[in-house]
């Protein structure tokens, strides 16, 4: 029996107005109206991208910076709506974006640990069943009753990274978190990622680390000025990755 | 969009019903996220008494001290020949409080949380909703201290005061659609929100709050009575000073100033909601 995907992108593309100089206040609109001239262009962030992902696959997302892989993430998160075309979702997500994105300093590690739940869409009772699995993972021992704002930053993505996870999504979108953190914490998540996998979920996974792509993803995309221009596994989009980013790759390693 | 051949009337009940819809689903919208709106404005409240010794005590020593304040001043230094004037003029303060305050939060309430709106899909809306209720906690504390005072100043303690849920529902509906118009504008405009305050400052006077109609020549009247707090706030006042309940008319026409402000203000929102992303 066909399952149906777990995510299915249908040419969707996102485009920004770019304003130079928008007015910010009524003064600048005022003076805007009487000069009657509109400056602004609409830049496409992504274009015309279409893609579906199966149920239980982990999806690398490659590109470079500007390269759409983040607005591309935000449209599947259901953050933008995209200008046109369609994402179908089946089951629950969790975006993992920019970690810590609804913590709020003045409360403490438990009283975040709810509403970052209630902020992802769960509910308060299942909050307080996952309560202690959370603080259990994020480990930061008696400052779960302190609050945010005294944590130090690795206590901080760990809890952050501890509710995103522990609410046991369908899906999870995770967009270059393992780059912050210290090793221990990187292993500890993509441990995390492994589990994920094991356990039939579906991930996409942004990442400027290749050799993670390739350890961890089955399939990749390749991202470059808004489209998809290379899909296929994780080896062959790896190569094709280093072959357009060849020039400021051989930069970069003549600094090293 | 005219279509020519559509009659007045009909245009005109296709319109009270889309309205009517809009408000249905706001309704289950609140509804459905009801413990998120409680857990912001829990946590709104929390950070305006954060590092207070007195926390939410504030909440009833404001009102209570506001009234000392008041009647030193009115009953003994300026004389006004209101009997009781603190009890005068909470019965209608502390509901505008409830109101600018609710305005003044929610307008910067979606700029203010933009960091979250930017990375998680969640519904704008909960966040002036959340700034209303957070207001609305506040009043209903300060409600202690003023039936203290009424006490204390030996003021009757009218039966009628049992009738304010009926102003306060109206107000609440009022000062969400509000909140809603102004929220969305100050996510285009920043300068909405220093509007705002001074368009308070006006209204603040312009509305029977410090004074009543009365004090006014007969043929000026009729100017106060366009401002749609007068019918809000003349509910309050009557129940809690006066002992008595409003009529009919200026029932109905609370009801409907707080209906059109809610379909406007939501109109509003909900026809740009999907762009705030692109500019908080």
């Amino acid at each position: 029996m066909l399952q149906p995907a777990a995510v299915t992108v249908k040419n969707v593309t996102q485009s920004f107005r770019v304003i130079h100089e928008r007015p910010d206040t009524v003064r600048e609109l005022f003076a805007r109206f009487f000069q009657s001239r509109t400056s602004y262009q609409d830049f496409l962030a992504i274009s015309d991208v279409s893609f579906t992902l199966e149920k239980g696959h982990m999806l690398g997302i490659l590109g470079r910076n500007g390269s759409g892989k983040s607005t591309l993430l935000k449209v599947i998160a259901g953050v933008y709506k995209p200008s046109s075309g369609s994402v179908q979702l089946n089951g629950s997500i969790a975006p993992l974006l920019e970690l810590g994105a609804g913590m709020q300093p003045e409360l403490t590690g438990r009283q975040n640990i709810i509403l970052n739940g209630l902020l992802l869409g769960y509910s308060k009772r299942e909050m307080r069943m996952r309560e202690q699995a959370i603080i259990d993972f994020a480990d930061v021992g008696d400052f779960i009753d302190a609050p945010v704002k005294q944590y130090s930053s690795g206590m901080y993505m760990r809890l952050a990274f501890a509710v995103a996870t522990e609410v046991d999504p369908d899906i999870l979108i995770v967009d270059e978190i393992l780059a912050v953190g210290d090793f221990a914490f990187s292993q500890k998540c993509l441990e995390r990622l492994r589990q994920f996998r094991q356990a039939g979920k579906t991930i996409l996974f942004v990442s400027h680390s290749a050799q993670q792509v390739l350890d961890y993803c089955d399939r990749a995309l390749v991202l470059n000025c808004g489209s998809v221009v290379f899909d296929g596994t994780a080896d062959e989009a790896v190569k094709f990755y280093k072959g357009i980013s060849a020039p400021a790759e051989a930069v970069v390693e003549a600094f090293i | 969009m005219r279509r020519p051949g559509t009659p007045l009337g009909f245009r005109l009940i296709h319109q009270v019903a889309r309205y009517t819809d809009s408000m249905i689903s706001l309704v289950r919208e609140m509804y459905k996220y009801r413990e998120l709106i409680w857990a912001l404005a829990l946590k709104d409240l929390k950070i305006r008494y954060k590092r207070s010794v007195l926390g939410f005590l504030w909440a009833l020593l404001n009102p209570a001290l506001l009234m000392i304040v008041l009647t030193v001043v009115f009953s003994t230094i300026l004389s006004w020949n209101i009997p009781h004037y603190a009890v005068f003029l909470l019965s209608v303060l502390l509901p505008w409080t409830f109101f600018s305050q609710s305005l003044s939060y929610a307008a910067e309430s979606i700029v203010g949380n933009g960091d979250l709106i930017k990375r998680i899909a969640v519904p704008i809306i909960v966040f002036p909703v959340a700034a209303v209720v957070s207001n609305m906690i506040n009043f209903l504390l300060s409600i202690i201290p003023l039936a203290l005072i009424v006490v204390v100043l030996g003021h009757p303690l009218h039966w009628t005061w049992i009738y304010l849920p009926v102003p306060l529902l109206a107000l609440t509906i009022f000062t969400l659609g509000a909140t809603f118009f102004f929220a969305a504008a100050n996510v285009y405009y920043r300068d909405v929100a220093h509007i705002l305050q001074i368009l308070l400052q006006i209204l603040f006077y312009v509305s029977p709050i410090i004074f009543t109609i009365e004090f006014f020549p007969e043929k000026y009247r009729w100017l106060f009575k366009l401002n749609p707090l007068v019918y809000f706030l003349n509910g309050f006042r009557l129940s809690v000073y006066y002992g008595l309940l409003p009529k009919w008319p200026s029932v109905t026409a609370s009801f409907a100033c707080a209906f059109i402000s809610l379909a406007i203000g939501l109109a509003v929102f909900r026809k740009h909601q999907r762009n705030f992303v692109f500019y908080v």
